[in-house]
């Protein structure tokens, strides 16, 4: 059984009329028999099997065996299935349109199947998902997920044919995507991913598909909980600014709402195993007199159709100005993270376009914010493209030669965040 | 219950006195007598902002439709019993009125005051304070309606009944705060005869022309840097922890035998009884002298607790503001 708290983190006092209400609302899930759940999921596989992965052929060698590392990993009684995808999909295990359960069988005919895969023909996602939206739809009462892995560009339908298959998929089953090598587009699969509530990442190396793979099937195993939202209340007159998943990644939830009533709508954040989330809300109301207080929002989440915890947001108007430009920490912390991923994306679509004074200025930027926040693993990647002078001034120059694989790296991971350090820890 | 259709003669809970139909207050003694002022806010109708239906407040006391705050009982009080009157407010900052105000007119020239501030880094603050103030003013009426009560023996019992009502405040454990706890101060007043307990920093002064003088010495860290000379004045005042204080109603409290003061003027004044979020503005004697000489003569109690209220409100209000103000007139003397 799991239970979800939410704490909120803000300065309440603005001054005198001030409208802009910002605050971090931690959720945590925890287990209490945790590796223990018997919820009931549904696991898809999605293969590139395009003609590309076939050159080196180590990237389809590679993907089978991965693949097979996953298949190992999934429980017995998950339901669960493998398509292969080039300009078309096809259900490669079961050869049918329905999932399996899993078991020591199936599982070694699912695996015998994926080793006989070849490579050829084109790229056209959009198929491949709205296959699985197919197998996934014998299932709704499980928690949904699948492995979406590709080498290449969706080249082989339209933009609008992939949008249109995600619109569909979207709140139907979650999906991690991986791009292997570095001929994909990040782009593409992080709106894919956003879309459909998971992570993107580079493989660059086909020969570290496996522990990645292992790692993403433990994640979705271990997930107890489905389909939670987040419900948010805020009074009448006020505007949602925005609100942002800002831990473990930056995801902007604000164009996701659904509304409930007038005042309130819901924010999907998919399943939930033991973990916590960092979410940042910004609300503008409608001032009030000094000495007055508004509540400003209220986080709830829901879970099978119930609110199980709540935080509250509040503003007070004060004119004591001590009290009103303090900034609250993991406010200003997240604020910063998000400058970070901001100035990453932008600063490498700079210098891809060959501005290279912004490109410099933006990634400077981005190593001053990582060095302040202790965000080790970005100042590596940022490491790869710019040669840092001093890290705390952002002093930086670009780099003249770049592994194309550091740079989608660090545009891929720029989104990953740290958390506050709390005192005393 | 509809008080004001009842057929049957009412009668006060406390002392019997005859009530007529729609009296809040029992005119002899004091004691609320009317529907909790809780309901009473509620039945008064809807959102104060935006005009929500009373349905839309929340436990909570937040609209649930434009999200304001409603003032709830405790964010104003206001007592006014003519002889005395108290305000206790909320003020501009904090977000509960922690503090509390008991005010009772016992016969024909006694009246109890309680003072508490409920100690905001503990939990159910505001239940202690309310609690406390209202178990120790309770026991100072009773010991009015009895003709030879002593009034010192009456403010001990009132504080250590006050003491055993704030260890009956429910509270969840949480390490990092304080269990619920509060200061206290109260005046018993009979026959020119005053009366003063304490325990903690909530304050009692004298306010007659130049003998204006403040009656309680507070238990403070301050305070004690400053008796045992170690710190002057402002240099104990400038220390982060004078607001310390040394001395408290609550399960962790040192003891609950209050220090007491009595004092039996010959001169009309007025004793002025108040919690620190007025004497933060307001500290010396000379002071609240000052904004209450301003007022014309023969100012009612009422109105010269407003005016130290609001002073202290235009000064910022940074904590909760309460203050209780009684006119005095020794015996034989109707010049006030």
């Amino acid at each position: 059984m799991t239970t979800f708290t939410a704490e909120a983190y803000q300065n309440e006092y603005l001054p005198a009329g001030g409208e802009e209400v910002n605050a971090v609302v931690t959720v945590t899930a925890s287990d209490a028999a945790p590796g223990a759940t018997s919820a009931q999921a549904a696991e898809i596989i999605i293969v590139d099997v395009s003609g590309s992965m076939g050159s080196p052929r180590a990237k389809l060698t590679a993907a089978t065996r991965a693949t097979a590392v996953a298949i190992d990993c999934i429980r017995d009684g998950v339901m669960f299935g493998v398509i292969a995808g080039n300009d078309t999909a096809r259900a490669v295990y079961p050869q049918e349109v329905r999932l399996v359960a899993a078991s020591p069988q199936t599982r070694e005919d699912a695996k015998q199947a994926v080793a006989e895969l070849k490579a050829t023909g084109g790229t056209a996602i959009g198929r491949w998902l709205a296959l699985a939206d197919e197998l996934f739809a014998a299932t709704p009462e499980a928690i949904r997920h699948a492995i979406l892995l590709t080498d290449g560009r969706d080249e082989h339908e339209t933009p609008v044919e992939l949008e249109a298959v995600l619109a569909d998929c979207e709140g139907s089953f979650q999906c991690d995507c991986r791009g292997v090598g570095t001929d994909w587009e990040v782009q593409e699969l992080r709106r894919i991913a956003t879309t459909l509530l998971g992570t993107v990442d580079i493989v660059a190396e086909p020969a570290d598909l496996q522990d990645d793979f292992q790692a993403m099937i433990e994640r979705a195993m271990g997930k107890a909980t489905g389909d939670v939202s987040l419900r948010l209340w805020t009074p009448q007159g006020a505007s949602v600014a925005f609100l942002k998943q800002v831990a473990p990644t930056i995801e902007d939830l604000t164009a996701r709402s659904s509304a409930v009533d007038a005042l309130t709508a819901d924010y999907p954040t998919g399943a939930w195993g033991d973990e916590s989330r960092d979410y940042h809300l910004c609300v503008h109301v409608q001032p009030r007199a000094v000495g007055e207080e508004m509540l400003a929002g209220r986080v709830g989440l829901m879970v099978g159709g119930e609110t199980v915890s709540q935080a509250l947001i509040r503003a007070l108007w004060t004119d004591d100005e001590q009290l009103s430009t303090r900034i609250n920490r993991e406010v200003a912390h997240y604020t910063g993270q998000a400058e970070l991923a901001d100035a990453i994306q932008e600063g490498l679509e700079a210098r891809k376009q060959g501005d290279e004074h912004t490109a410099t200025f933006k990634l400077g930027r981005a190593v001053q914010l990582a060095a302040a926040a202790g965000n080790s693993d970005t100042m590596k990647l940022l490491a790869g493209v710019v040669d840092v002078q001093e890290a705390h001034t952002g002093t930086v120059r670009l780099k003249p030669r770049v592994q194309e694989a550091d740079e989608m790296a660090l545009d891929t991971r720029s989104t990953k965040t740290v958390r506050v350090k709390k005192p005393g820890s | 219950m509809d008080m004001s259709s009842s057929e049957t003669a009412l009668a006060c809970g406390t002392c019997q006195a005859a009530l007529l139909p729609g009296d809040r207050y029992c005119e002899r003694c004091g004691t609320r007598v009317g529907p909790a002022l809780d309901e009473e806010t509620r039945a008064g109708g809807g959102c104060t902002a935006c005009a929500a239906p009373a349905e839309a407040i929340d436990a909570d006391w937040y609209c649930s439709r434009c999200g304001v705050r409603q003032r709830s009982p405790q964010d104003r009080q206001e007592i006014d019993l003519v002889v005395a009157a108290g305000v206790s407010d909320r003020g501009r900052v904090r977000r509960r009125n922690e503090d509390a105000l008991h005010l009772q007119a016992v016969g024909e020239s006694g009246v109890a005051v309680v003072v508490c501030d409920g100690i905001s880094s503990s939990l159910s603050a505001e239940e202690a304070a309310r609690r406390g103030a209202d178990a120790a003013g309770a026991v100072l009426a009773e010991a009015l309606l009895g003709e030879q009560a002593v009034l010192a023996e009456a403010t001990r019992n009132a504080v250590g009944t006050a003491q055993q009502a704030v260890l009956e405040v429910p509270w969840t454990s949480r390490s990092d705060r304080d269990v619920p706890s509060c200061t206290l101060v109260s005046a018993v007043c009979r026959d020119g005869e005053l009366v003063i307990g304490w325990v903690g920093d909530s304050r009692a002064y004298w306010i007659a022309g130049d003998d204006s003088r403040q009656l309680t010495v507070d238990h403070s860290w301050a305070q004690e840097q400053v008796a045992a000379g170690l710190l002057s004045v402002q240099e104990a005042g400038a220390d982060k922890r004078a607001h310390s204080i040394t001395r408290w109603l609550g399960q962790d409290a040192p003891d609950d035998e209050p220090q007491i003061v009595t004092l039996r003027p010959t001169d009309p004044g007025r004793l002025v009884l108040c919690s620190d979020g007025l004497w933060n503005y307001m500290p010396d004697a000379a002071g609240i002298a000052a904004q209450l000489d301003a007022l014309p003569p023969g100012t009612a109690a009422i109105t010269a607790a407003h005016s130290l209220a609001d002073a202290a409100l235009a000064a910022g209000g940074h904590d909760n503001i309460t203050v209780a103000v009684l006119n005095v007139t020794p015996p034989g003397r109707d010049d006030q």
